[in-house]
């Protein structure tokens, strides 16, 4: 049995999303387990990133309901989302970086804020957390000096400071060369099985997808089209599954604007 | 009908102001609530207060400097056709420091600093750096708007004092080289004829401008939508905007005779 269907940590049941009359979301449902790494899988503009937006507030639903650990989060405000925040971290396709600062400085500023940690104190911590993600050294670089690999590293490094039971990525490996994508990839890897943390991964990269994913998640349509465990993706007899896995430009998928 | 466009286009642009009035009430009703308890970021406001003020000084001497002498210049004809030497200190000293010392010391601030500071609230709204603040469970508004309000008008009265100094100073030196008048003369006009209530009447316009260049240049800057066009639209807009409510202000304030 996959870790999912044990005691689901996030649920989404029927949620749907529309952008200005355009649906995106239309009655999604989704669990994610305690401690798995998911991955949530699609064509671009499908709604993936949309998805885990929802989860911390960045989206509001227009119908249906999140939960989280137990508790339904859909309805709080800003404010009660900051509670959520701390335990759902994420870690943005651009990185999102404060450039006006080091990459230490933008490491220590949560452990300052939340750990009430003095600035000096907050920067040597920030060294060590740095370190974590291999990149010593760096401390004292800039965001803009820094490759993508490297900032999406720093803004692990960052969102981990809190601690978070959850972290979320938005398409962490989309952009980098293979070699950084899959030091990526080992990092998702060492965060759920040492420390125990449950990674939501939105991603296309099939690379990541058949080698670190302990559940996948498919997204068409608006809705999860088809979830299981890589292996059980791959041998799927769905033919928009296969048509996606094996990358071909023509088949069954229907795609906005093609 | 050309009649009907035009009061569409009336209609439009009334509406459009309309909302952006809203929001900026929105935004000052919000750094209001985030004063209370005033938990400031020491490090940021240390950072805006030096980077706003400090630097800002050479401008507004200049400014000062030769608001002071014009105003001495413009008296000139009339000082000597009545031969009222006595009274110039009275014309130039209550002329900068009630109204045209506040207003262009406001108007060069919200040039230089009201719009750098919504360039860069713009660009990181763009980036998704705010974004990042949020996941990190990090109020945008405490931590980055509530410091750059503070400084904002901490720095723009500091100037206005300043500047009414240099200001003062540049009306002696130009009434003695150009009308011959002696220091002492017009150091005692000054004395004679200015109150501190001039002076104060002053200060009380620049924290009234310095809220409104500071109120505004964030909310153009945090409703940044497009990219880099969109944020030259904003600083276009928040210059244009500080202005009209510098002016608008000072028409009331001095009406109301505060």
């Amino acid at each position: 049995m996959s870790p999912g269907a044990a005691a689901p940590l996030i649920e989404f049941r029927e949620v749907h999303k529309a952008f200005d009359g355009k649906p995106v979301l239309r009655g999604m449902n989704l669990t994610v387990g305690k401690g798995e790494i998911l991955f949530i899988i699609g064509t671009s503009g499908v709604g993936k990133s949309v998805t885990i937006k929802h989860l911390v507030g960045f989206l509001r639903i227009d119908t249906g309901e999140i939960w989280f650990d137990g508790k339904r989060v859909d309805q709080l405000d800003e404010k009660g989302f900051y509670a959520v925040r701390r335990r759902v971290g994420m870690v943005f396709q651009n990185a999102t970086l404060f450039d006006s600062m080091t990459l230490a400085e933008n490491v220590a500023l949560p452990l300052r804020k939340h750990k009430k940690l003095r600035h000096t104190s907050a920067l040597a911590e920030a060294m060590g957390r740095l370190e974590q993600v291999y990149l010593t050294g760096f401390s004292d670089r800039y965001p803009a000096e820094l490759s993508d690999g490297m900032r999406t590293r720093a803004a692990l490094a960052r969102t981990l400071t809190m601690d978070p039971e959850v972290v979320l990525f938005d398409e962490p490996t989309t952009g980098l060369d293979p070699v950084n994508a899959r030091r990526i990839d080992r990092l998702i890897l060492e965060l759920s099985r040492n420390l125990g943390v449950t990674a939501v991964v939105v991603s296309h990269d099939l690379a990541s997808i058949f080698s670190i994913a302990d559940r996948v998640a498919f997204l068409y349509q608006g809705r999860v089209h088809a979830v299981g465990t890589p292996a059980e993706l791959r041998d799927s007899p769905d033919p928009i599954v296969q048509q996606f896995i094996q990358g071909q430009s023509s088949g069954p998928m229907e795609t906005p604007g093609f | 009908m050309i009649g009907e466009r035009a009061i569409n286009a009336v209609g439009t642009r009334a509406v459009a102001v309309s909302r952006e009035i809203g929001g900026i009430t929105i935004l000052f009703a919000q750094i209001l609530r985030a004063l209370l308890p005033p938990r400031l970021d020491g490090r940021e406001l240390v950072k805006n207060l030096h980077k706003m003020g400090n630097r800002s000084v050479p401008i507004v001497a200049l400014t000062a400097f030769f608001t002071g002498g014009l105003m001495v210049v413009q008296a000139a004809p009339f000082v000597q056709r009545l031969q009222a030497t006595s009274l110039a200190g009275w014309a130039a000293g209550y002329a900068v420091l009630r109204e045209v010392g506040p207003i262009l010391i406001a108007l060069m601030f919200s040039g230089r600093v009201g719009a750098n500071n919504t360039a860069e609230l713009g660009t990181m709204t763009v980036t998704e750096q705010l974004d990042g603040l949020r996941a990190l469970a990090i109020d945008p508004i405490r931590y980055l708007i509530v410091p750059r309000v503070v400084a904002m008008m901490v720095m723009l009265v500091c100037l206005t004092c300043i500047g009414d100094l240099i200001a003062l100073a540049g009306a002696m030196l130009v009434a003695k080289g150009v009308l011959d008048i002696e220091f002492g003369i017009m150091y005692a006009s000054f004395v004679e004829n200015l109150s501190p209530a001039d002076f104060l009447h002053g200060i009380y316009k620049s924290i009234a401008f310095g809220l409104s260049i500071a109120v505004t240049s964030c909310y153009f800057g945090v409703t940044v939508r497009g990219g880099a066009v969109g944020v030259g639209r904003a600083v276009n807009a928040a210059v244009v905007a500080a202005a009209v409510s510098i002016m608008l202000l000072d028409f009331f304030l001095t009406y109301l005779n505060v």
